[in-house]
């Protein structure tokens, strides 16, 4: 799983632009959205594809993005139980 | 007038050079590094975004005065021939490969030219007007044909303008002034 975590990060950080962060940087069970990251909802969509494209899985309704993306914790855990690649 | 000029390997402000190292895309990151900072948004940007952004900043901060107060008194009307085309083609490439067919909605969101205007205008709290005009070539005079237009609105008593082109990464050219009703 903490290997699953930091390719995780370096994942997010390459998709959403999050120049000079490092994975390092990045607190797995800080919140993604508002105070944490500070990421906005075109970043959530970009998650969404991102767990597509690297993990075959497919977000049937998109509104589960709100749960999924809690933190990168939470996201890496539901990757870990979801993925198909 | 105020005015700045940018190209990929050329920096002015008011007619004098500025000083950078960089070419192209990473000269418009040299300029936001050393002149503007902390709007991590900027990384997020397309080429022609991050031109307009760092043209516009350069220009306003040579304006000086009070920055990042709301106003609706400063309009925004940019002009170019190439639209969004750097954008567009970065988009296209997400879905250009049917086995790999990935749409990206952040590339999406910038596939519009007047996107840069609302990026301005979020960053200096502009609720004025704002346009992007796109027509073939370079034209003076039409330029300044709508920049009279924008000024019939009662409420503009300043306009952020110029031209704002951009076909790729290497290759963009900002010319940006601001024009103040009183002068004309």
């Amino acid at each position: 799983m903490d290997e699953l975590i930091y390719t995780l990060k370096q994942q997010i950080i390459e998709a959403l632009n999050l120049e000079d962060m490092k994975p390092e940087d990045i607190d797995e069970n800080a919140s993604l959205f508002g105070e944490g990251l500070g990421l906005d909802s075109i970043d959530a969509l970009e998650l969404i594809v991102l767990m597509e494209k690297n993990y075959g899985i497919k977000l049937k309704d998109p509104s589960q993005g709100k749960e999924i993306f809690k933190s990168v914790a939470v996201m890496a855990d539901y990757i870990a139980k979801n993925r198909t690649k | 007038m105020l005015k700045v000029y940018i190209n990929p390997e050329i920096v002015m402000l008011n007619d004098k050079p500025l000083a950078h190292n960089e070419k192209g895309a990473a000269l418009l990151t040299e300029l936001y590094r050393n002149y503007i900072g902390d709007y991590p948004k900027f990384f997020k940007m397309d080429t022609l975004s991050k031109l307009g952004f760092v043209a516009s900043e350069l220009l306003l901060q040579a304006e000086g005065g009070t920055r990042f107060e709301p106003r609706e008194d400063r309009a925004i009307v940019f002009f170019n021939r190439s639209a969004s085309l750097q954008a567009d083609t970065a988009y296209q490439a997400t879905i250009q490969d049917k086995e790999n067919f990935f749409p990206s909605p952040a590339a999406f969101v910038y596939t519009l030219p007047n996107i840069v205007t609302g990026e301005i205008a979020i960053r200096n709290k502009y609720f004025g007007e704002t346009s992007f005009i796109v027509f073939p070539e370079h034209d003076s005079q039409i330029m300044a044909q709508q920049l009279q237009l924008a000024f019939l609105d009662p409420m503009t008593t300043s306009i952020l303008s110029g031209w704002l082109d951009c076909t790729d990464e290497n290759h963009f050219e900002a010319e940006l002034f601001i024009i103040y009703k009183s002068n004309l």
